[in-house]
This record gives C-alpha cells, sequence and structure tokens, in this order.
C-alpha cells in the first residue's frame, strides 16, 4: 500500500508542477462559460430548457471530469512510448498497484481542475451548499473513475499504433460528448439519436450532478437509474482496465 | 530550377502530408459531421426565434477550416521539436520560400476541408447561391491562409514542452468563442461590452461565416464589403505569422538551435 502511495505521490508531485495547465484549464471554462454559455441561454428557451446558464455549466464541468480522465489514458500511453513503462513495472509493486497509483493520479487530476470551477458557479448561480459541492463531487468523481478505466481499457491501441489511438479516442470523445446530455436534455434529442445517448456515460453524470444541484428533474434522467449506471461503470470500467493491462503489458516497446 | 517552382514543390510536398494523415482526417470528420447532424439539429429544437440549425451549420464548416488550418502550427512546432526544420533547411530553397510554401500548404488544407464540409452540408441545406458559394472558396483560402500563419505563430513562440498546445488551446476557445459563429450579432451585442462586440464581429471566422449563410445558402448576392473585410482581417494573421516563422528560421541558420 506504501508503495502504491509513494508513486501515486510522485505522479501527483508532476502532476502539480505543471500549473500552466490548470489556470489555462479553469480559464477556459470561465471563459467558455461567461461568453458561450451567457449568450447561448439567451437564445435558448425558457420553456425548453429552464435556466440553460445553469445547465450549460453543468455540462462544461462534465466535459472537464471526460477530459482529465482522457488525460490519465494519455499519461498511460507516454509511460509506454517514452520507454518508461518498463521502468515502472521492475518497481517492487503489483500491476494491480500500479494501475491503483494511476487512478489516484486521476482522481487527484480531476478534483484539482473540478472544484474550484464547481464552488464558484454554484456561488455565482446561488445555489451553493456543503451537502450539493459534496454529493456533486462524489458524482463526477465517479464519472472520472469511469472515464479513466475505459480510456486506460483502449491503451492497448496505443501499444499498436498511437496515431490510431488519438483518432479513437478524439472521434470516441466528440461521439461520447455529442450523444449525451452534456448540452442538451435528453427529452431534445431526436428518436432516432436518444438510444444512443442513453450507451454514453456522460448522460447519467451530467444529469445525476444536476439532479443534486436542484436543477427541473422533469428534463432529466431518473437519478437513481443515474447513480446506479455511474457507479456501475466506474467498477466495470475499472475491472476491464485491469483484466486488459494484466494481459497486454507485456512487450510493450518504446516508440 | 527556380525559386518559385522549388516552393511549388515544397508546397505540394507539405500538402500531401495533410491526406497522409488520415487518423486527424477522421477526427476533424468526426467532429464536424457530428456537430452538423446532432449538434446542430438538437440546438435547432430547443432556441427559439431562430432557424438555428440553418445557422449554425455555415458556422460548422468555417469551425472545421480553423480546425484543419491551425495543422499547420502542430506541423511547425513538431518541425522544430524533433529538429526536422534543420532538414527544411538543407533544401535549395530560401528561408521566406519554405515560410511561404508551409503557409500555403496550410491554407490549402483548410480550404479542402471546407470545401468538403460545404459539399456534405449542401446535402442537408439546399445551397441558394451555388456560383456564389464557388466563389467564396479563394476567400477561404486567404483565410485559411491567416489561421495557418497564426498558427505557425504560436508553434514558432513556443519555446518549451508542450506550451504549444495550451496556445493551440487559448487560440482555437478565443477565436471561436469570441465570435457569430454560434450566435447572431445582435446577440452578441446585447450580452457582451461593445469593444469585445465588435471583436466578434470583425473576426474572420464571423465574416466568413456571415457570408456563407447570406450569400451560398441563403438568396443574397454576395457582399462584397464582408469579403473585403475578410481579406483585409487574414492577411496581418498570415504576415504575423510568416513573420515569426521567418524569424525563428534566421535564428536557426544562425545559430544552429532556436
Amino acid at each position: 500500500m506504501n508503495r502504491v502511495l509513494t508513486l501515486a505521490k510522485f505522479n501527483i508531485g508532476i502532476l502539480l508542477s505543471q500549473r500552466t495547465w490548470f489556470v489555462l484549464s479553469w480559464a477556459l471554462f470561465g471563459m467558455q462559460l461567461a461568453v458561450y454559455g451567457s449568450l447561448m441561454s439567451k437564445l435558448v428557451s425558457p420553456v425548453n430548457v429552464p435556466d440553460y446558464f445553469f445547465f450549460y455549466a453543468i455540462g462544461l464541468m462534465v466535459i472537464i471530469v471526460f477530459d482529465s480522465g482522457a488525460d490519465v489514458g494519455r499519461h498511460f500511453v507516454e509511460h509506454a512510448h517514452e520507454g518508461e513503462l518498463p521502468y515502472f513495472l521492475s518497481l517492487p509493486i503489483s500491476r494491480r498497484g500500479f494501475l491503483a497509483s494511476q487512478a489516484i493520479y486521476g482522481i487527484a487530476n480531476t478534483m484539482i481542475k473540478i472544484l474550484p470551477p464547481l464552488v464558484i458557479v454554484l456561488y455565482f448561480v446561488g445555489r451553493l451548499t456543503p451537502q450539493g459541492v459534496f454529493f456533486a463531487a462524489i458524482a463526477l468523481f465517479l464519472l472520472g473513475l469511469g472515464i479513466t478505466g475505459l480510456m486506460v481499457s483502449f491503451s492497448f491501441i496505443a501499444f499498436k499504433s498511437i496515431d490510431i489511438y488519438s483518432a479513437v479516442i478524439a472521434g470516441l470523445s466528440a461521439l461520447l460528448v455529442r450523444f449525451s446530455t452534456v448540452f442538451y436534455p435528453l427529452i431534445f434529442l431526436p428518436n432516432f439519436y436518444s438510444p444512443i445517448s442513453l450507451l454514453s456515460p456522460l448522460t447519467y453524470g451530467a444529469d445525476l450532478t444536476r439532479w443534486i444541484l436542484g436543477f427541473d428533474s422533469t428534463k432529466l434522467l431518473d437519478p437513481t437509474v443515474a447513480a446506479v449506471v455511474v457507479t456501475a461503470i466506474a467498477v466495470g470500467t475499472l475491472s476491464l482496465s485491469v483484466r486488459i493491462v494484466d494481459k497486454i503489458i507485456e512487450g510493450v516497446k518504446a516508440s | 530550377m527556380s525559386q518559385l517552382g522549388r516552393l511549388v514543390r515544397v508546397a505540394r510536398a507539405d500538402f500531401s502530408y495533410f491526406f497522409r494523415t488520415k487518423w486527424l482526417m477522421a477526427i476533424l470528420l468526426t467532429l464536424s459531421l457530428s456537430d452538423m447532424l446532432v449538434t446542430a439539429l438538437v440546438y435547432g429544437k430547443i432556441v427559439s426565434g431562430l432557424d438555428y440549425f440553418h445557422y449554425l451549420v455555415p458556422g460548422i464548416i468555417v469551425v472545421g477550416l480553423f480546425s484543419a488550418a491551425t495543422d499547420t502550427g502542430r506541423r511547425v512546432w513538431l518541425a522544430l521539436r524533433d529538429g526536422m526544420v534543420q532538414y527544411y533547411m538543407t533544401l535549395p530553397l530560401n528561408t521566406s520560400g519554405l515560410v511561404v510554401a508551409n503557409i500555403i500548404s496550410g491554407g490549402l488544407g483548410g480550404l479542402v476541408y471546407s470545401g468538403l464540409l460545404l459539399l456534405i452540408a449542401s446535402i442537408v441545406i439546399t445551397p441558394q447561391g451555388v456560383i456564389n458559394a464557388i466563389l467564396i472558396l479563394p476567400f477561404l483560402f486567404v483565410l485559411s491562409t491567416g489561421i495557418a500563419g497564426l498558427a505557425a505563430f504560436f508553434a514558432s513562440v513556443s519555446r518549451r514542452g508542450e506550451i504549444y498546445w495550451v496556445y493551440a488551446q487559448a487560440l482555437q476557445v478565443s477565436m471561436v468563442t469570441i465570435s457569430t459563429v454560434f450566435y447572431p450579432s445582435s446577440t452578441v451585442s446585447q450580452v457582451l461590452p461593445g469593444p469585445i462586440a465588435i471583436v466578434a464581429k470583425y473576426n474572420p471566422l464571423s465574416l466568413a461565416a456571415d457570408v456563407l449563410r447570406s450569400s451560398a445558402f441563403g438568396s443574397s448576392p454576395l457582399d462584397t464589403n464582408a469579403l473585403g473585410n475578410l481579406v483585409a482581417t487574414s492577411l496581418p494573421l498570415a504576415a504575423v505569422g510568416a513573420i515569426a516563422y521567418w524569424f525563428i528560421l534566421r535564428v536557426i541558420r544562425a545559430n544552429g538551435k532556436p
């Protein structure tokens, strides 16, 4: 356990040294919310989506969680391609311990990126409560774990080709975000798209977080279903990533 | 062979790289098509007082052009980082020619991609002015060259590590968000302070999207004033990028490193 924490601490130390990325992430969030969020909330009819600004703000936070999970996958892939993976594997730590350290790194990355925007947004929209922040952070944390597991599971593609991995991840990101309730409620998706959007983990994470923060529940999925799905995805994809990485991690060569 | 002939050959070789990065094309197409066929469609149902689907589709073409043209920045950055630029400088082409060739190839990449999106968009929205759409293409090339120049500028000034990606992301968010690509200028002036609303209105991406909306997908005649503004705002961007890239190449030629 101590070894897992030592490795996680090392990774988080590197993470904290990259302050520019955090500042950029918060600045871009602020700018997108202030400009795009404000302008689109003027265009979107309040009859269709009441308080679109708040709806969009939560969606944008889900995007940060998604990007953060994708970061962990990329981090893992970079370890492999820069030749660091064999070094990590030579450490006196189990494969599961190594993955656990990556997951802790991912959680730290997500929480650092998400907590300041979450608190500031809730303060500005007058919905700031300790319970709200706590439970919304848990929902986003679970979603982040699910995305991290998904991205690490896909990392086996990168062991074949980093370009194909980049293409798959970017294409998958585009589809997961657009076919989800990140930017619009499920009821407005055309019937032929709705089933696809129910396959996106972001749909459940976004609606669960909105429900926790008091958004009109008639525009959202059933919160119990959303909570069960988000938890199941987190557990399922992390288990999958453990199995996949356990099987394919041997023989990975640096590019 | 003359310098011009060599410039054309280098630009052609560089342009062919755009088609060889199939993963990039796949990403760009997935993004643009899902924006057109999902995002625009759904927003069209929740936005009131505006046919938002028809409004957004031309904007998506311009955002696609932007993404394709900024690939020049990525390639310049990779060339500087990996030392490939040293090989470029052994080519029988002077520094200015190399800079112009790289920026023109970036412009062509953006043009090809936006032309492709224009064709796809024509399936979902019937263009009222097909001739106008063809006449707009050279102006889209100028815009694409300007964006490629701007991306080359940021790649040239990125001295350390991954900082280029910080600049690239900031450039994309600021240029695309502060524009009329996603929202009409009347809404922008209602919400944003005056100077920012003016920046959004004269943003070359806004000008291109507006011309496409009115003259290619709409039935208005070509707005020569808007096209003039598009050229006037795009060319300085190309010039700034060209000068920065030229300067960095001169420094490398003199010192062996940036």
